[in-house]
């Protein structure tokens, strides 16, 4: 069984600028949590500061009931996938398989047994023999990941692995990954600022921005009934509709009125539509808007519709046998009910 | 085919100012010293011959110079890289001690040789600042200026070499990956054996060019040995100036400068033979 990972008011500041602001976080056993967010959120910093390359400059980080921020990196047992690989290009596949075994003096049968079982797992048991400037990208992250795991650690942490592999191979190793996850059952954080892959790969989603923790929740959760707007449109498209609302019902720019799913909101900015929730039916009279704008991208139809004195976005589903032409008159059709979303203010993120 | 013989010397002519620059400054100068240490005891004498070599292996003053002059070139090599090696892993550790050596290791690049050479003199002699400080406390310093091991000539080419070394090798050091580091120390590796297992092998050719540059120079230094060194042996640059400023034997000075790069390349071929079977010596490493 592998142990939880708490961090309790992390910060990081580097100078008068504060990168991470307090943050709190636990993760289960077994767990895969991908923190997501912008750039410069702040995500990188929390994960480097977890597998101990960089130090806190208050709080603490516990593995199960053990603190481990004053324990150096090298005794702290995790595995580190990076971006960039960080392979050492000068060792072998299978040498930079058993560097982490060799640090801990394990045995040499013990050590071929383990290194040829972790590239067997990645699917690389043929190229032990290479060096890693004779590898696709892909397969070098596939290195780094057997390199990761043959250690047998603690906490597993990604540092946007996927991120410089073309879009083919970032959704095959992205399965591969998940699958090696679920079958380990290690603990881990992944960092990533792709929203697909997030919703994809984690158990829970850690949205982040400015240094502080948004909002966390199952990736369904956070997609279909976000809190704020910053995770609703983070997480992928959608409308942001101000609407007026009164008694736990809203009334959409286009005259419908409809229920609330949480009418108790409070601070509220908008109400969260997915474009793929709002459906649109050509008429020729009693029309909401018209088509501004169309894009076929074969599984689906993505249309602008100007309505109301904005723009709303659409998503038909299937690529439909033909696509509604600009200028079509259309009413727009909102799910039976909507999600209210609320203004975030500094200091106002989750502590999960 | 017509296309072909126009094309050849058109890229001769191309490669003409870098290949005959080579040539004509470095290739000509060499061919005309080998040259020159085979015509007999003066360049008027007709003829190509041994003599000169002759005299120069039967010489037992010349040969013990030859030894103090590859003694001079390694010694200095050596110890500057005892002193470089850790410096400039030290300075990739941190800012603070990036900026903190950054600064000081860089203060002897701007003190010339025969500065640098003085400024030991001044220091380390009898009766210089160190005996001074030293006889009160009733200690002594040995001698360490025209000494037989030519230790204030090795103390002086470090202290030039050590911050041209440390530039080659902080630079290729710093070349590597932060997270090529940060991933072994996530693996259990110390700072000393990720110097040892992934700084030093990923930095070699930096360490093999400021090995090179540093051997050269000090191989061939001829003002610090002439001001530190001892009255015998005298390193074969010495014996060089004194035989064709003093004695016009200029064939003689041709064939020790033949001996002395002859020599260089020989340490240089045993340096990279060591290199090639470390690194054959550990399985997997390239």
């Amino acid at each position: 069984m592998h142990p939880s990972l708490s961090i309790r008011r992390l910060a990081k500041q580097f100078g008068a600028n504060r990168v991470l602001k307090g943050i709190d976080l636990e993760i289960p056993p077994g767990r895969l949590v991908v923190l997501l967010g912008p750039s410069g959120c702040g995500k990188t910093t929390l994960l480097r500061t977890i597998a101990g390359i960089s130090d806190p400059s208050a709080g603490g980080i516990w593995l199960g009931d053990r603190r481990i921020d004053d324990v150096p990196p090298e005794k702290r047992n995790f595995g580190l996938v990076f971006q960039t690989y960080a392979l050492f290009p000068h060792l072998t596949v299978a040498r930079n398989v058993s560097f982490g075994l060799e640090m801990r003096r394990v045995g040499k049968a013990e050590m071929a047994r383990r290194v040829a079982a972790a590239l067997d797992l990645v699917g690389l048991g043929d190229y032990a023999g290479r060096l890693p400037r004779q590898l696709s990208g892909g397969q070098q992250q596939r290195v780094a990941l057997a390199r990761a795991i043959v250690i047998e650690p603690d906490v597993l942490l990604f540092d946007e692995p996927l991120s410089n592999l073309d879009a083919k191979l970032r959704d095959s190793l992205r399965e591969d990954l998940r699958a090696l996850q679920q079958k380990l059952g290690i603990t881990s954080v992944y960092v990533t600022h792709d929203q697909s892959e997030a919703m994809a790969l984690g158990d829970e989603i850690v949205v982040m921005k400015d240094g502080e923790i948004i909002e966390r929740g199952a990736p369904i959760e956070l997609y279909r009934r976000p809190t704020y707007r910053f995770t609703a449109e983070f997480l992928g498209m959608t409308n942001v509709v101000e609407a007026e609302i009164a008694a736990g019902a809203c009334k959409l720019p286009w005259g419908d009125t409809r229920p609330l799913e949480n009418p108790g909101a409070t601070d509220v900015e908008g109400v969260a539509i997915r474009p793929e929730d709002l459906a649109i039916e050509a008429v020729t009279t009693g029309e909401h808007g018209t088509i501004e704008q169309s894009m076929f991208m074969g599984a689906a139809t993505h249309y602008w519709v100007r309505a109301a004195g904005r723009t709303f976005r659409s998503i038909a589903s299937g690529g439909g046998s033909a696509i509604l032409p600009k200028g079509q008159k259309v009413r727009l059709v909102a799910p039976a009910r909507l999600h209210l979303l609320r203004r975030h203010a500094a200091g106002s993120g989750t502590s999960a | 085919m017509i296309e072909r013989k126009v094309r050849t010397p058109i890229l001769l002519l191309c490669l003409l100012p870098g290949v005959g620059y080579l040539l004509a400054l470095f290739g000509l100068p060499l061919v005309r010293v080998v040259y020159g240490s085979f015509t007999g005891s003066s360049l008027e004498e007709p003829g190509l011959g041994l003599a000169t070599w002759q005299a120069l292996f039967a010489n037992p003053v010349y040969m013990d110079g030859l030894w103090f002059s590859l003694w001079l070139g390694i010694a200095p090599t050596l110890v500057s890289l005892l002193i470089s090696l850790p410096l400039s892993a030290l300075m990739q550790a941190n800012e603070s001690s990036r900026r903190l050596f950054g600064t000081l290791y860089k203060i002897p690049l701007v003190v010339p040789g025969i500065v640098a050479g003085f400024l030991v003199l001044i220091v380390l002699d009898r009766g210089g600042m160190a005996s001074r400080l030293a006889t009160p406390l009733g200690l002594s310093v040995p001698r360490l200026v025209r000494d037989d091991l030519g230790l204030g000539a090795i103390i002086a080419s470090t202290w030039k070499t050590v911050p041209f070394m440390t530039l080659i090798i902080a630079g290729a050091m710093a070349a590597i990956s932060k997270d090529v580091l940060a991933a072994a120390r996530t693996l259990g590796a110390s700072q000393v054996i990720i110097l040892w297992r992934i700084q030093l092998p990923l930095a070699q050719a930096g360490i093999t060019a400021a090995i090179l540059l540093s051997f050269i120079g000090s191989l061939g230094s001829y003002v610090i040995p002439s001001l530190l060194g001892p009255a015998y042996p005298l390193p074969l640059s010495v014996h060089m100036f004194a035989e064709g400023f003093q004695k016009g034997n200029w064939p003689m000075v041709y064939a020790m400068g033949t001996l002395l790069s002859v020599m260089a390349v020989a340490v240089l071929l045993a340096y990279y033979t060591i290199i090639g079977s470390l690194g054959r010596s550990k399985p997997g490493a390239s």
